[in-house]
């Protein structure tokens, strides 16, 4: 077990030491070495950075390494790499939230009633055939430039997604967990807090992984289109000038803000539905 | 209904029963139809029956005579075709829950994101008795139940047998006076489901519950049961109701060598052995 652990951490560090060193200097060996024209493009600093100077670029970014002072610097920008990531993180999270409790709560109603399922089934497929993206613009039109627009648009990703899982999970729940619920006295408001919700919750949160990625795209393209600040806006500069190791570094923050949206459902995940055998504490 | 010979009803039974014990379920002309791609087939026709105060009566048949649907029908889980169903004095109507009834199904219901002692404490919890008052109540049907150690536990860590004591014990804690089982060992291998029967004895035999038991099993019966009613193959029409004279209390091993054990096993045995004919006739 452990020989295999080892084995495989080994992998994984040599993997990335090889990836971290022909981005560094695969350009100039292939350039030295190859005949002109095979040159791999795709290793071009100009397009994909180095790592040494995505690592420049992120200090200068993030104030570390500026003159004035770290103080004087994030005061001076106010779309510094920190701000920049703090607003793009608290729009996903509200985007997040807003999208998933509105798609449980609409995914409970209709799975419970027949008839408003039927009623609003054929808009609800109608309107999540729309490719959310294409919204973007409008939503912006609506709710300006600022961070309520990146907010909606994670609203627009995320809903569909935990709704519709909620709405398959609500109607999976066993008839006879029900039905010995009710025998057992359970108004029908109690069935619904004690058995269909617990019994939803692992559909629920098989959406709510991908659904924090998807707030994540919502709010990077909605600061693509229009925006004040956030990493978005950061990339679209960068793009402005040509600076390819500063959108690296706005991707590679937006790698960790993901990791770390994740990490934080996982552990929820696993509380919540520990009774799950996957889900089980490691003894 | 025809009497199984030397079984009259007014024979002396071994439970406390007196000429004027209460009825506590009475199905009359119960009937139940169904549609099935159009084409209507009777389920249960015609059935009348009675249960008194403290008796402990199997609903015998063989597989598909509507035991199961009868019984639903009686726990107001499903709507009858024609008949009238009382519990006490009151109808038996489709959602209204009678607290005095309580219900073991035969598939594994228990909640699998709560543990032992969380099923079975369900029923008090959302009563809203307090925390404090459910503990104690929750501990000794856990010990009951022969569970103790596993309270903690979630059903997917039980085997089946203590996944069915654990459903039992959610059931019973509410101290049902009457009792609707639907096959509750059908799922069971032989030896947990003799495990089982000893524990509905010790249980029965103290607490006297008014008991009506869907089992396709004859052993099963004459094991459990004070009274036996034997359905007839689709549709499920009364075929015969005698008693079951065991004396009590019963073992579910020792209850096999009597004579009476014998005597009725071959008798119904013969009888149930015409309606799988006529089954396979049809």
């Amino acid at each position: 077990m452990s020989n295999s652990r080892t084995a495989i951490l080994f992998w994984q560090l040599a993997i990335l030491a090889a990836v971290l060193v022909i981005w560094q200097w695969g350009f100039e060996w292939s350039k030295a070495l190859l005949p002109k024209g095979y040159v791999p493009k795709i290793l071009d600093p100009y397009f994909v950075a180095k790592p040494s100077l995505i690592w420049q670029s992120f200090l200068r970014l993030g104030c570390f390494a500026d003159a004035s002072g770290f103080a004087a610097c994030i005061k001076g920008n106010d779309n510094n790499l920190w701000l920049a990531t703090l607003v793009t993180l608290k729009n996903t999270w509200w985007g997040f939230l807003f999208g998933s409790a509105s798609g449980i709560a609409a995914g409970l109603i209709l799975g419970r009633s027949d008839f408003l399922a039927r009623v609003f089934g054929p808009y609800i497929v109608a309107l999540n055939s729309i490719p959310r993206i294409a919204l973007v613009p409008l939503v912006i039109l609506i709710f300006g430039l600022g961070d309520l627009s990146k907010i909606a648009t994670a609203w627009l990703v995320v809903f569909f997604v935990v709704f519709f899982n909620t709405f398959e999970g609500t109607r999976a729940v066993d008839r006879d967990q029900i039905a010995a619920a009710r025998l057992l006295g359970a108004s029908e408001f109690t069935v619904l807090r004690t058995v269909v919700i617990p019994s939803a919750l692992a559909w629920v949160f098989a959406s709510l992984l991908p659904a924090v990625s998807f707030a994540l795209i919502g709010v990077i393209v909605g600061e693509f289109i229009g925006a004040e600040r956030g990493l978005g806006k950061l990339i679209i500069e960068a793009e402005a000038r040509a600076n390819a190791s500063e959108m690296m570094v706005a991707i590679f923050v937006m790698m960790f803000v993901g990791i770390l949206l994740a990490i934080a459902v996982r552990s929820l995940q696993s509380y919540l539905l520990r009774w799950q055998p996957q889900f089980e504490p490691s003894v | 209904m025809i009497a199984a010979p030397g079984q009259g009803r007014a024979l002396a039974r071994d439970e406390d029963q007196t000429a004027a014990a209460r009825t506590r379920i009475a199905v009359q002309g119960l009937a139940k139809r169904f549609n099935a791609s159009g084409r209507e087939f009777v389920a249960v026709d015609d059935v009348s029956f009675e249960v008194k105060q403290g008796e402990f009566v199997a609903l015998l048949g063989p597989s598909g005579c509507g035991k199961s649907t009868i019984l639903n029908m009686v726990a107001g889980l499903l709507p009858r075709s024609g008949g009238r169903i009382f519990i006490d004095d009151d109808t038996v109507e489709i959602g209204k829950v009678n607290p005095r009834v309580g219900y073991v199904f035969q598939r594994d219901t228990l909640f699998p994101w709560r543990t032992v002692e969380q099923n079975i404490g369900y029923g008090l919890e959302i009563a809203r008795l307090p925390k404090t008052a459910r503990a104690g109540r929750v501990a000794s049907a856990v010990e009951k139940a022969g569970l103790a150690g596993f309270a903690q536990s979630f059903p997917r860590m039980l085997s089946g047998g203590m996944r069915q004591r654990v459903a039992l014990m959610r059931t019973l804690i509410l101290e049902p006076e009457i009792l609707l089982m639907d096959e509750p060992f059908g799922a069971l291998d032989t030896h947990t489901k003799l495990e089982m029967h000893k524990t509905l004895l010790e249980i029965w035999e103290r607490e006297r519950q008014t008991v009506l038991f869907v089992t396709h099993d004859l052993g099963e019966a004459l094991t459990l049961a004070s009274r036996i009613i034997l359905l007839s193959a689709r549709p499920g029409r009364l075929k015969e109701d005698f008693d079951v004279a065991i004396p009590r209390p019963r073992d579910p091993v020792a209850v096999r060598e009597t004579a009476e054990f014998g005597r009725l096993y071959s008798h119904i045995w013969h009888s149930l052995g015409e309606e799988f004919r006529r089954t396979r006739a049809d």
